[in-house]
């Protein structure tokens, strides 16, 4: 259909732009290290201080990246100063404050995190010594929190997913694998967050037992992403309609397919999974290696976000 | 019992002759660049070789099920007892998911509020004085007709009880108050 008169230039847009597709990688992450961290901590023999290396690493990505994610957010709305009255008026309909009501249970809990693994080197002496009951309290209901904040990670991962597809406006949104999809690479990108720092920044209390566990793991869980991406687009083939045709422009339209196949499901997945299984045990072992395969795995997680972002809104039927 | 406003656009009345769209910025004081209303048209070939227009009136419909106003998280876009999806700007933050929810297109971003705007039914000023929205008046064919879907005796109600009429995407559930009258004349020889 064409107009007759006037501009077409506020149809067929992108009303989500980039700030949002790094929000949506960010606040994956953010509950990826934070519910890799906790799992790392529940093993026999990382329970007690000094904290292996990945477990001190998550405790700062958590709450640093969901920060960072939430300052693009306010900024990228179009009435900033406004933002405070997300934090007062709710609907309870609305993925959006469900989102909101998780965060603001979610912030806290991983900051408590962040206290207690790190209370000899900032709470027991210097200016921030007066937070150290604060720090003591985390620690002595570490379990508890740290249950409370796994199930909170869980929805905060997987909220981001049903964000999207809570719009049927969008046929690549409105699947009901989304949420899942989402969840499972936030967790991988949250794995190799959490080794890259560990293994950067803290190599000296990072144990090589625990690397390879998460390593390991990041290659299961790569496994399930992909199959949670073959179930999003035969799903959309088996809808018909509109779903198959916005499926079939998806995989072989332009920039964003090749996005899709050489970043997402080839750089992201198919290389870190085949090098799992080619490389020779050393190599594969090796922390350089180790370093390397995450952050391929990173960019694959943040090209997904990118990816579903934009061919979502740009693909409609 | 409360209105239920709703409108009905006649395809075959119609003539794409953009009073309606012209009347709505007039009335409402639609900034240059954006629009509540466009009326767009197709050139159709019917199998029988002969052309035709299709016009499709581009604005909100107005759904019952409204997913603009679920998504939205601070009830800034709210559906009032009559039916009408408005906005209030007081409440808004400018996350824009009303706009991207919505499945007909109908929202756009105010370049003075930055706040989604959209079509009200011309709530505020006509309606409230007791008039019928701008695009129904200034129609010269009649094309368009407004009323109380409540009221078994309104034109609206009359109109839809005699004409064929369909709603837009109404397998996604939203139930539109916009009935659109489809082209029932075919095609002309030329």
């Amino acid at each position: 259909m064409n107009q007759i008169w006037g501009s077409m230039e506020q149809y067929n847009t992108v009303v989500w732009h980039w700030p949002i597709a790094v929000y949506l990688f960010l606040a994956g992450l953010s509950a990826g290290a934070i519910i890799s961290a906790i799992v790392i901590k529940w093993m026999k023999g990382n329970d007690v201080s000094p904290w292996d290396g990945i477990i001190k690493a998550g405790a700062i990505l958590a709450p640093v990246t969901i920060g960072a994610g939430l300052l693009l957010l306010i900024t990228d709305l179009t009435r900033p100063l406004h933002f405070w009255k997300l934090l007062i008026h709710y609907n309870f309909g609305s993925v959006m404050t469900l989102g909101v009501l998780a965060l603001f249970a979610y912030f806290p809990v991983v900051i408590l995190f962040f206290m207690g693994v790190f209370k000899k080197e900032l709470f027991e002496t210097g200016a921030l010594k007066f937070l150290a009951p604060l720090a003591d309290l985390a620690l002595a209901y570490a379990k508890l929190i740290e249950s409370i904040t796994l199930i909170l990670a869980v929805g905060v991962g997987a909220y981001t997913g049903f964000l999207l597809s809570a719009m049927n406006s969008y046929p690549l949104f409105n699947t009901p694998v989304l949420p899942a999809l989402f969840l499972v690479s936030g967790i991988s990108a949250g794995i190799s967050a959490n080794l890259v720092v560990g293994l950067l920044f803290f190599n000296s209390s990072t144990k090589d037992g625990n690397v390879s566990y998460l390593h390991g793991l990041d290659v299961k869980v790569s496994f399930v992403e992909l199959f949670f991406l073959f179930i999003l687009f035969v799903g959309m083939f088996y809808q018909g309609g509109a779903a198959a045709h916005v499926a079939k422009m998806a995989l072989s339209t332009g920039g964003l397919s090749s996005l899709l196949w050489v970043g997402v499901i080839g750089l992201g997945l198919i290389v870190p999974i085949g090098l799992n299984f080619a490389l020779p045990h050393g190599v594969k072992h090796s922390h350089g290696f180790v370093i390397f395969n995450s952050l391929i795995v990173l960019v694959g997680v943040m090209s997904l976000r990118y990816y579903i972002l934009y061919a979502g809104q740009i693909f409609v039927g | 019992m409360a209105k239920k406003y709703g409108m009905i656009h006649d395809n075959n009345l119609c003539i794409g002759c953009q009073a309606c769209s012209i009347a709505c910025r007039s009335e409402n004081l639609i900034p240059e660049s954006v629009y509540r209303l466009q009326v767009w048209v197709k050139e159709e070939e019917y199998p029988n070789g002969t052309l035709g227009y299709e016009y499709h009136r581009q604005s909100c419909v107005q759904c019952e099920n409204t997913p603009c106003v679920s998504v939205c998280p601070t009830k800034a876009s709210h559906i009032t007892e009559e039916g009408i999806v408005l906005v209030d700007v007081d409440l808004c933050v400018g996350c824009l998911y009303c706009v991207a929810a919505c499945p007909y297109q109908a929202r756009y971003v105010h370049p003075v509020t930055k706040a989604p705007d959209k079509c009200t039914f011309c709530h505020d000023t006509r309606l409230a004085r007791g008039e019928e929205p701008a695009c129904v008046t200034v129609c010269p064919t009649d094309a368009l007709i407004f009323g109380d879907l409540n009221d078994p005796k309104s034109k609206i109600n009359q109109a839809l009880s005699t004409r064929v009429t369909y709603r837009e995407k109404e397998k996604l559930g939203t139930n539109p108050k916009m009935f659109i009258v489809p082209n029932h004349k075919g095609g002309i020889n030329s």
